[in-house]
């Protein structure tokens, strides 16, 4: 349906209506351009760049163990994702073997992690449907996320857990904590299931939210989107199930069928529960042993690359090594594709839902923001 | 005293700029004023994106080129007397995102912060802390309140 309402010559539409570079209504700055007939979005067009800092530059030259801790400050949401990535290119470039407890240990980072995105994803979704007490709902359950990580990593948000060879002795769970984070998983699958009976049992929100942003499953597949907003248009398609890491787990691959606001919200909430259980897994069957293998020598190594499943979709990192350090490095997050397919999501609805459906693939910007677009004068 | 130092006893407007940092800050600001947990609100500091509402504005991220501009604009709109709080290492000085060069001028970050918009108060921490936030407000307050 969409594509009939996408128009090629934006000059036929006079009404133009702009967004950004910074504005109230986006927390993050970035630049729409809204064309719009009869206040229905005709086209859209979403500008990024505005936050590049060059962190692939930057990268360049640096000693792997410090390109490795850089990599976490892409991105304060998923930063555990990037620099389990960076480690893992290192890894397989040099050919470490890491001990089986710290896999399972970077696992379970890797799901609280995707907990508290998930959960920042429906508080952010809550607040620009307009209600704020569902937000304000949601930051507390992921509270007790937060609480956890905190406890592991030493850091509220960037918490180094991954080293090239296992994990950080300071992240070794032991009794104490691993009591704890049975108690976490608890209140959260208890909280999170009389969240979600409210948020579907509202007919206020699911008239706001269904039909609304809708992405074909045949869109999304040529836009390339990844991660929970391709899941959400009925394509069953999860890098965990073929990560070596994840092997040990069993876990269902959230699927749902209309690929609008309601099948995103429900796919990322229905997600949760299935963290927690990879989670309650990884603790009932935490192998014994060390934690770090360090009988590892630094050698060169052609570019090497690595995919994994973060909480957005798909993430790829490369680099090569030369004398310990890092050349030639590659980061490209999830969102990049996410957002180019919101540009057509947003087509063909209200004026007013075109935020909600832009905001509906959680879009991080601060991700994004690497590529560099090389213009020829 | 004046309707608007009146209003301004009971009532705290912050608003938050992001100018390219990795959403860390950004998120604990947030989440200092909406969860239930650290709850600004319950003393009277409310989050608003409307600069000409602002009172506070509090900064974040190591300010790239393409954010200097917005800045200096979002500045200039928020009605005097105002308090800029810099928040997190990016915004004290440039981060991991200048620093890595040492003195080499970057050519994508204009900051920090202190280096566009006059700093009235600086909260260290990468990422910030939510508490360290409700002091820096605090810190901030009397400039707003003492004004004539």
């Amino acid at each position: 349906m969409n594509e009939d309402n996408k128009i090629t010559d934006k000059k036929v539409i006079e009404t133009e209506i702009t967004m950004g570079t910074v504005h109230s209504a986006a927390i993050e700055p970035y630049r729409v351009r809204l064309f719009v007939e009869d206040e229905i979005v005709r086209d859209a067009e979403i500008t990024i760049g505005i936050n590049h800092r060059g962190i692939e530059r930057i990268m360049e030259g640096l000693p792997v163990e410090k390109a490795n801790s850089l990599t976490e400050k892409i991105c304060g949401i998923c930063s555990n994702s990037h620099i389990w990535n960076s480690v893992l290119v290192a890894e397989k470039a040099i050919g470490i073997d890491v001990p089986e407890r710290a896999q399972y240990i970077r696992v379970i980072m890797e799901e609280l992690e995707r907990l508290h995105s998930h959960m920042l994803y429906l508080a952010h979704g809550s607040e620009v449907l307009g209600h704020e007490t569902f937000a304000m709902r949601v930051f507390y359950i992921r509270e007790t996320v937060m609480e956890l990580l905190r406890m592991i990593g030493g850091n509220r948000v960037q918490y180094g857990v991954s080293i090239i060879g296992g994990i950080r002795p300071r992240c070794e769970l032991d009794e104490m904590r691993i009591q704890k984070i049975r108690e976490g998983m608890d209140i959260i699958d208890e909280k999170i299931l009389e969240f979600a009976d409210r948020f579907v049992s509202d007919p206020m929100i699911m008239a706001r939210v269904t039909g609304v942003g809708i992405l074909s499953q045949k869109q999304a597949i040529e836009l390339a989107a990844t991660g929970p907003t391709l899941r959400s248009t009925g394509v069953e398609l999860d890098l965990r199930r073929e990560m070596e890491a994840y092997d040990p787990f069993e876990f269902d691959i959230i699927t749902q069928d209309d690929g609008d606001v309601k099948s995103n919200l429900l796919c990322r909430v229905l997600e949760i529960p299935e963290a927690t259980k990879i989670i309650r897994q990884a603790l009932d069957h935490l192998p014994d042993g060390k934690i770090t293998n360090r009988s590892w020598e630094m050698q060169d190594a052609p570019i090497t690359k690595s995919y994994i499943e973060v909480p957005r979709g798909k993430l790829y990192h490369s680099y090569s090594l030369e004398d310990g350090r890092v050349r030639n490095s590659i980061v490209r997050t999830p969102s990049i594709t996410n957002i180019g397919a919101m540009q057509y999501a947003a087509v063909g609805h209200h004026i007013t839902d075109a935020q909600l459906a832009i905001v509906q693939c959680d879009p991080c910007f601060t991700c994004t923001d690497r590529a560099i677009q090389i213009i020829k004068i | 005293m004046s309707l608007k130092s009146y209003s301004r006893a009971r009532a705290i407007h912050v608003m938050l700029v992001y100018t390219g940092g990795c959403n860390g800050c950004d998120i604990e600001i947030v989440n200092c004023i909406f969860s239930p947990k650290y709850d600004a609100e319950q003393y009277k500091v409310f989050l608003t994106w409307n600069p000409r509402e602002a009172d506070i504005l509090v900064v974040t991220g190591p300010v790239t080129k393409h954010n200097e501009k917005p800045l200096i604009e979002i500045y200039n709109a928020i009605p005097e007397p105002k308090a800029v709080i810099a928040a997190g290492a990016c915004a004290l000085m440039g981060g991991v995102y200048k620093n890595i060069h040492g003195d080499i001028p970057s050519e994508e970050i204009a900051g920090p912060v202190d280096k566009i918009i006059p700093v009235d108060a600086k909260v260290p921490g990468c990422a910030v802390r939510p508490e360290d936030i409700l002091s820096g407000v605090v810190a901030a307050l009397p400039l707003l309140l003492n004004a004539k």
